[in-house]
This record gives structure tokens, sequence and C-alpha cells, in this order.
């Protein structure tokens, strides 16, 4: 990490909201700085979420001098799953503003590290030169889940192997022809640990996805008011931009926005956002009409416009007449008491 | 009691006897109390007779037990119930609370399993005491299912979870061989079932994700004997959660799997098992058609690039379900995505047929991207283009912008291999009118803007391709590395050599070392076309070594087709050595080359190309204009064996000169920027007599000297 300010190691939860707090000065109510889990108040707690990534999204962020690059550097290389977790909130919005503001090729990098040591972990993680497969399945074999007569001198059915990530290479500096590939890896790694994080690191997410796409939603067309307008909220005057989504990088962003719009999460704001960039990639995929990329988007749309079976609700079809029974009894009883 | 219960159970069945009142029997009656009380808890707790408070649950639940001999647990089962039917929710829970399942368990226990369960199914279904337990325990199960569901009602999902489980839980406990089908109460399954499919859902909902993936697992892979239309609902639900739960699960350990089994190792690989086993099953008729499923199996193959597999599975869905249109635009996206492009285009004519949905702008957009990959295939592209730009009028600019998009490609494509100069011409222009129509649609298509630079190049607009190619580079922050190469080619075909290697230069810093191949490639070029053929030697090693390594890390791993567009072949690094070789005279090292690279690919037109040029040089005539034609047959389109016959030949004598014509107005035909066949064009024409058409090709070819590429700006 290019840095001169020498800084204290973080070597736990509370070494790192100590540093976090004397980094963002007054940005943070005190209370924080005396959260009884410190962990949990990196990774959940809204003041520090707004600190962070309004500074993340500040004019001139990510160069090579940024403390807050360094901090979140430091916090991920400590090894402290939880620590982790806490650096892999804000990738949202880091690989948000990092793509948005590559593009214009402006020095990041402060980003770059940063991104790098996830990439690194996410490469040390599988294993070299490994790509993620997935098997696919053939019924004429048995599974745990559904019976198949196993041909008599039973060779199984020949599998499909498909991959579903190619192998990381390493990667000392970003070079801007594998940026893609990068930011792709760091979104996977997000993806894995999508059930911790918050709410509002999917909304960050989502709202990037969306400019990243740069192509309108049908929703904007017709309810204007409802929606948001331009993200500028927190980020000042600066607009985020389209950026190139190569399949390497598309891919795994329409598996977290998959995640949002179908997963187990119940926020009906979440699905809305949602739904818009799922919309907006696909229009974004039309552009090219590559086979896929149509396919993956086109069924998160419709799968955003179907309604979700609710869980049965008890029937007492059966039973009825003998709950007539019972109420009459119950009344007599009453009535008696009474 | 067991006996009092019986009769209860009986009376469930065959309808009231003498031992109620017959006034209040009524089935009629006691359907009109259930919707006033399902209807929301809030409201009905309003009403008075549906108060319950704990002094009066005591009495009722008293007078209960002394009625109907029930046991204490079952009368506030019952009475829990009345007040759940009635959507008292809160009072429901307060009744439910006094229930001891572990004691109750207890006393059923015996009573249920010291009996073989066995197949005596109609012996058992006639005893008595064994139904009749069974009715107890249905009914208290039942009311802890119930407090389960009041529970998630009121927002207290991690309790619920537990509760819920606790029935499964004493369900196991009871039935420790699984529940045998045909001896249970129908009721009693009814519970279990039940219970079995919320209990992931409560899981999910407290955001105990382990947990719910283990109740997952547990409901499908225990014996619960659940129904069809159950077991697919949790299926689905699981299949879902494993796709976009964002749960890293491990897989199932399963110890007792038959050999060959196909066991899952991942999330996706069981969300995938699962939804084709949901497939399959409404392929048998067990189930009714979900659409969502298809779309789930859609997104999940389509991610990891397996759409040939999901156009199999499309395939089966049996007619009725999608209009035959939709199912063949999809097929078609499938293919496509596969690489199988004849087969999606045969689909898409079938749909875009008069007679079926002529006017479908998504089939024709793919259509027209279909066909502007191929020259054989443009012209049918500009029909398809046109039709979807008709179509897009009325829509957004968006799709507009798309289907001009392919049209200006498809238009350029065409005009590669027009017949005439007159009619290229305006093909090109409409083409460039076109894409400069997208553009004003959508000016931040990156891939828009490179389509323009190209077609700008190729028709020798190099100050226009110029900015193209640095719009381009600065659209994509300069990721994309044919956007590069297109700067640098455009550049020397200004004869910008120097400037053109910086660009390369840029290019190989941002560009990792294993996918530098094309553009070491034009680095080589490069230094060939500045006359500099001890750096071009040293360019062309670089480049062989690293073509070399790539064929060594890969050979024995199949080789994506996407990936090989973007390497360099090791023939065509010899090949270029044995050009480099034979402009400096040096023969040997020339044929040296050449073997090296007839040794990779033995007919190849290129090199029977050169091999002719040696020939030539060594004035064996005949041999030349034999390897020549050779590479002819092997490449019918082969242009610069075209010239080179066309020279040959114009040099044999007057007799010869209408046939060399020809070939060299055949080769410019095909590639109308070639300065070689416009200058021998010329030359023919002169000797001939023809001395304002030889002014004419030199004039071109003059002018064409100063605007050639290193390279082809079609390899991009």
């Amino acid at each position: 990490m290019p840095n001169d300010a020498p800084q204290q190691p973080i070597h736990s939860a509370k070494d790192a909201l100590d540093a976090l707090t004397s980094l963002l000065g007054g940005a943070l109510p005190g209370s924080i700085a005396a959260a009884d889990d410190p962990a949990a108040a990196l990774l959940n707690d809204p003041d520090v979420a707004g600190a962070v990534t309004g500074r993340l999204r500040g004019a001139g962020s990510g160069a090579g001098n940024d403390t807050l690059c360094r901090w979140l550097y430091d916090a991920f290389r400590s090894n402290v799953p939880e620590l982790q977790l806490a650096v892999l909130r804000f990738v949202p919005t880091l690989a948000g503003v990092y793509m948005c503001r590559a593009v214009s090729r402006k020095p990041l990098a402060g980003f770059e590290a940063v991104l790098l040591a996830l990439y690194a972990h996410a490469a040390a993680q599988r294993g070299a030169g490994e790509a993620e497969t997935v098997t696919l399945p053939n019924l004429a074999n048995p599974s745990p889940y559904h019976d198949a007569k196993v041909p008599p001198k039973g060779k199984p059915a020949e599998l499909d192997v498909a991959v579903i990530s190619l192998a990381l290479e390493p990667h000392g500096t970003v070079r801007a022809t594998r940026r893609a590939r990068i930011v792709g890896a760091v979104l996977e790694l997000y993806h894995g640990k999508l059930a911790h994080m918050p709410l509002s690191s999917k909304m960050d997410f989502l709202e990037f996805c969306v400019a990243w796409a740069g192509t309108h939603s049908r929703l904007d067309d017709t309810d204007k008011p409802r929606l948001p307008p331009a993200p500028n909220a927190t980020g000042g005057a600066e607009k985020w931009r389209r950026v190139p989504l190569p399949w390497e990088l598309f891919q795994p962003v329409v598996r977290i926005v998959a995640h949002c719009l179908l997963g187990p999460s119940r926020s009906d704001e979440l699905k809305a956002q949602a739904t818009r960039a799922a919309e907006c990639l696909y229009w974004r995929a039309t552009e090219t009409m590559e086979g896929g990329a149509v396919l993956a988007t086109r069924s998160l749309v419709r799968l955003s416009q179907m309604v979700e079976e609710p869980i049965p609700e008890p029937s007492f079809s059966g039973a009825i007449e003998n709950m007539a029974e019972l109420e009459a009894m119950r009344a007599n009883i009453l009535n008696t008491k009474n | 009691m067991a006996a009092a219960a019986a009769e209860w159970d009986s009376g469930s069945e065959a309808g009231p006897t003498g031992e109620w009142p017959p006034a209040t029997a009524s089935p009629a009656k006691g359907k009109a109390a259930l919707p006033e009380g399902s209807d929301a808890g809030a409201s009905a707790s309003g009403s008075s007779e549906a108060k319950v408070d704990e002094g009066n649950i005591q009495e009722a639940e008293s007078s209960l037990r002394e009625g109907l001999s029930l046991n204490y647990e079952e009368a506030r089962a019952l009475l829990g119930r009345l007040e759940y039917q009635r959507g008292n929710v809160e009072a429901a829970l307060r009744v439910f609370d006094g229930i001891d399942l572990q004691a109750a368990i207890q006393r059923f226990q015996p009573s249920l399993s010291e009996k073989p369960l066995t197949k005596r199914s109609n012996k058992l279904r006639s005893d008595s005491s064994n139904s009749g337990s069974q009715h107890a325990a249905s009914l208290v199960l039942e009311a802890i299912y119930l407090k389960s569901m009041s529970l998630q009602k009121l927002g207290k999902a991690m309790e619920a979870a537990k509760q819920c489980k606790s029935v499964l839980d004493a369900v196991e406990s009871i039935f420790q061989c699984g529940i045998p089908g045909v001896m249970v109460e129908q009721k009693l399954q009814e519970t279990v079932s039940k219970s079995v499919e919320l209990l992931p859902e409560l899981w999910k909902q407290a955001g105990a994700y382990q947990e719910s993936l283990a109740s997952y697992r547990r409901a499908l892979l225990s014996q619960w004997n659940l129904d069809d239309e159950c077991c697919t609902r949790i299926q689905k639900r699981f299949a879902v959660f494993l796709l976009y739960g964002g749960v890293e699960a491990s897989p199932p350990s399963l110890a007792s799997q038959t050999e060959g089994s196909f066991v899952p190792r991942n999330n996706l690989e069981e969300a995938i098992l699962l939804l084709m086993i949901l497939l399959k099953k409404w392929f048998l008729g067990k189930t009714h058609w979900d659409p969502s499923v298809m779309e789930h199996l859609t997104f999940a193959l389509s991610l990891c690039g397996q759409t040939s597999v999901l156009a199999k599975h499309l395939e089966e869905v049996l007619p009725g379900i999608y209009p035959r249109t939709e199912r063949w635009y999809s097929l078609a996206l499938c293919y496509s995505a596969a690489s199988h492009n004849e087969a999606a285009l045969n689909l898409l004519k079938k749909s875009l047929n008069k007679n079926e949905s002529p006017n479908d702008i998504m089939a024709l957009l793919l259509a027209a991207k279909i066909c502007s990959s191929s020259y054989l295939l443009a012209s049918e592209g500009v029909d398809y283009a046109r039709r979807a730009v008709k179509d897009s009028e009325s829509s957004d600019g968006h799709l507009k912008s798309v289907a001009l998009h392919f049209l200006g490609s498809c238009l350029a494509k065409k005009s590669r291999v027009a017949s005439s100069d007159h009619q290229r011409s305006l093909l090109q222009t409409e083409a460039l009118k076109s894409l400069n129509e997208a553009i004003s649609l959508d000016r931040h298509n990156a891939e828009l803007i490179f389509d323009m630079g190209i077609e700008y190049a190729e028709q020798r607009n190099l100050h226009a391709a110029l900015k193209c190619a640095k719009e381009f580079i600065d659209a994509t922050g300069g990721s994309v590395s044919k956007g590069w190469r297109l700067l640098s080619l455009v550049l020397s075909a200004q004869q910008r050599y120097s400037e053109a290697e910086v660009v390369t230069d840029a290019a190989l810093d941002e560009t990792a070392k294993w996918e530098q191949g094309p553009l070491l490639r034009v680095r080589a070029k490069l230094k060939v076309a500045q006359s500099l053929p001890v750096e071009a030697v040293e360019a062309y090693r670089t480049l062989l070594a690293l073509v070399q390594a790539q064929r060594k890390a890969y050979g024995s791993i199949k080789n994506s087709a996407e990936e090989d567009e973007d390497k360099v072949s090791e023939f065509e690094v010899w090949q270029g050595l044995a050009n480099l070789y034979s402009s400096l005279s040096y023969w040997r090292d020339a044929e040296i080359c050449l073997q090296k690279a007839k040794a990779l690919k033995t007919y190849s037109a290129t090199t029977l190309h050169a091999e002719g040029n040696i020939h030539e040089v060594g004035e064996k005539i005949q041999d030349a204009l034999a390897a020549y034609f050779n590479a002819l047959s092997t490449e019918v389109e082969h242009v610069p064996s075209k010239v080179s016959i066309g020279v040959l030949l114009s040099k044999k004598g007057p007799k010869y000169l209408p046939v060399a014509r020809c070939f060299l107005s055949d080769a410019l035909s095909l590639e109308p920027t070639n300065r070689m066949a416009w200058f021998h064009l010329g030359k023919v024409h002169k000797h001939d007599g023809r001395l304002a058409d030889a002014a004419d090709c030199f004039q071109v070819a003059s002018m064409l000297e100063d605007s050639d590429p290193v390279e082809s700006f079609r390899l991009l």
C-alpha cells in the first residue's frame, strides 16, 4: 500500500474502530467509539456506514494517499474474519466509485490497493489456477433428491462441467484490460458473503448498478416521481457513469442483483430497487443481444413480476363440523357459568 | 379416553351422530362462523364473545375435559384451534402455551411404536386403540403447529421456528422408521406436511439461514410421506434459496448413497438439480406447470454459460405452454449464446415468417445481430435490421438505436462483398448514415463508436477513424484491447509509425502478459513497416516465446472459442517472419520459417503464396504460378494470390493481358483497397493502350499508398 503515514497496525476490531474514529474525526457520534461490539458496529452501524461511504464518494477519494483506503486495506489484511466482513460491506461503494472514475483514468492507487488485496484473498481462497466449476446433473443418474434406474453395468451418464468463474491469475497492479476481471472477482467475494451484508450495502450496490448499466428502466418513464432522483444525494456533483460491462463483470453483478430481488430479504425497498436494476441490465444486454446476458436478465425481470406462492395456511376443512360442536359447547359452558 | 376420542374421530368422518345437539351441528352454521374469525385477528378480537381470558380458558377447558373425557393437552389443543380459526392469534397462543409437548409425546410413544410398523395396514386401521392415540397425538401436534403459526403471525419468527421444529422432532421420535403412508390418519399427516413445509421458511424469516438450509434438506431427505404438490413447493423454495440466498452452504453429506449417484457439491449444483427434477415431475404429470421454475433454471444455466443444456430443457417443454414463436426466440437466444448461429437463425426465420410474428422486434434484432457476423448473411441481416428499425419507430429510442447499429454493421459487411464499385459506395454511405443515426440516439454506447471507427477506417477516412478510436478508448477507459489496436492501426495507415508504436507500448502496459499476442504482432509489423529488420525480428521473437508458452500451458486443455479469437497462432508468427526474411532477400531463412509454418498448418493459402513468392524471385515462373494456383484452390478468395497471378500473367505477353486483368479486377472486387492490384491493373491498361484508365488506376494506387495500415482492419 503506497502510503507514508505510519499507522498503528490493526489486529482486532477494537483497533480498527479506534483507527477509524480518529481518521474520520468528528464525523462519527462519540457513542460508536465505545460500542460493545466494535465489529458489529463497523458492519451494521448506519452512522459508520454513512460516514465511510460519504468519504469514499467524496471528491478526490481513492488516491494513493487516501487514509480511508489505507484503513480498509489494513482492516482487511488483519485476517480477522469479522473485520473482513466489515470491509466487504463497503465493496459496493468502493467498486462503484472506482469503476466510474477509472474510465476517466484518474489516479486511484488507494482504491486499487484495496481491490487488489481483496482479489488476492479471493485468489488464495480459490487456489492457484483453479476455476470455479459447476457439474451439471444428469437425471439419468440417481441423486439424493430423486431415484433413477442405474443402467445394469452401470456407468453413470456423462456430466457436463460448466465454468462459473475462470481461474484467478495473480495481479500485482490493475491493468486496464484486467480491471473488469479484478472487480468482478471482488464482487464474487462479496456475493459469497451476501447473507451477512446489511441492507444499506446492497442498496448502495444497486444504485451503482443502475449507473453502470447506463440505460433507463421502463419504471423510470412511468413512475418518475416515485423513484429517487439522480444519485447525487451524498456524492456532491459527481455523476456516476456508465462503464464497460464485459461478461466477467456483468455476470457477478447479475448474481448480486438476483439475490437482492429474489433472496430471503423482505424489504420492499430493496426489491423495488433490484427490479429497477434488473431492468436496466436487461436493456443493457439488448444492446449487444448476447444470448446469455439477455436470457439471464430477462428471467430476472420476469421473475420480478411473478407473485411468490405463499406458505399454505392451516386448513380446518376436515374439522368444521367438529368446530361447530365445540363452539356450541363452549357457548353452553360460558352461559351456564355466567 | 381412547374410546371417546375414537368416537370423536368417527364422528368427524360420518357426520354428527345422536350424541351431539342436532341444532348446532349443521355444517352451514359452522362454515358461517369461519370467515368472520379467519378475517383478521384484530377485528375479531374486538367482539366480546371471542375474548378469552385465562380464567375463562381454564373453565372452558375443565368443562371440556369433563364433557368429552379429553385430557388436559387435548382440551387446550381444541380450544386453541378454535381461537386461531377465529383469528384471535394472541388468545390462541395463550391457550397453546399451556401444552407440554414432551409429556404428551411420552404418553403417545409406547402405544404407537410398540407395534411393529409393518404392512398390515388394514388390520391396524381397525385397531381402535392405535387410531385413538394417533388422534390424540394429531390434536396435540396440530396445536403446536398452530402455535408456531400464531408466533409467526406475531412476528416472532425465531420462536415460531423452534416450536415448529419441536413438532417435527416429536413426529420423528414417535415414528422412528419414518411415516408409513397407509397408516396415518389424514389430519396428522396434514399437520406433519404443513410443519415440514413451514419450518425452513420460519428459519429464513428469523435470519437463521444455516438452519433453514438444514431443515430444507431434512424435509426432502427424510420420510415424511409428503404428497407431490407439497414436495414440489418445498423443492422449489429450496432451489430458490440456494440460488439467491447468498449463503455459502456446505454440500449435503450423504453416507448412504448408491454408487454412480449425483451428489451436488455446491449451492448452484444443488439448485440446478432440484429445478431439473421439478421440470421432470411436470413432464410426468405429477405437478402443475409453474413458469417460474423454467425462469430460475434459465437464470442458473445462462450464468454458467450452459445455454445448450437449457435449450434441451426448453425443447422438452410440452406444447401449449409457450407460444411457439416465443419458444423459438428463447431457443435462438440459447443457440446463439452457444455459438450455434445457424440453428439460431433457422429458428428465427420460422418465427419471423409472415404467418407467425414477423414484427417481433427482439427476434428481428437477434437475427440481424447474427447476420452481421457473416459476409454471406449480411444481405439478409440488412432486411431484418430494416424491419427492426421500422418496428422501433413507435417504441423508445433505445431499441431503435440498437436496430440502427445492427443495420449499419450488416450494411458495412455487405459492402465488403459488393459486386460493383457503385453498389459498394452506396452501401458504405448508408452504413455510415445508420451508425451515425444510432449514435445520435445513444451517445454512450462504446461498441457503436468502435464500429463507426472501423467503418471510417475501411473507407480510408482516417481522420474520422482516428477520432472514433480515441473516443472509444476514452469511453472504455482503455480497458478493451481492440480499441488500442484500432488506434495503432489507424496511425500506421497515416504513416505515423512512431506514434503508433507509442500507442502499442501504452496498450502493452495495460495488458496482462498472457493477452499481449495481438499487440506484439502489431508491434512487429510496425517495425517491418519502418524498415527496422533487426527490431522486427526481435519483436517476432518475443511474440514467438509468448505463443509457445501459451501452447505449452494450454496444450492439453480445450480452449473456448472465445479465447482463441484473441490469440496469435504460432503459424502466423512463422509466416510473418518468412515474409520479413523474404523482403530482406534472406531466402534460406525465409524457407526455414515457411517449413515451420507448413508443419503447423499443411494447406494454407498464405504459406503457398509465400512459397510462390520465393519461386518467383528465383525465376521459376511455372513453379510460382503453380504455387499461387494451389493457394487459390485452398482458399478461393485469397486476394494476394490473385494479384500475384495477375502480375505474373501480365508479364507473359499481350496475349495474357485480358486474363491478367480479370484476376486483378477480381482481387479488387474482394479488396478494393489493395494498392498492388490497382498499380498492376494500371500497368495492364497501359500495355493495352487505355491510358486514361491506366492513369485512374495509378492515381488510386498512389492515394492508397499513403493509407495502408500494417495489418487489415478486418482482423479487429
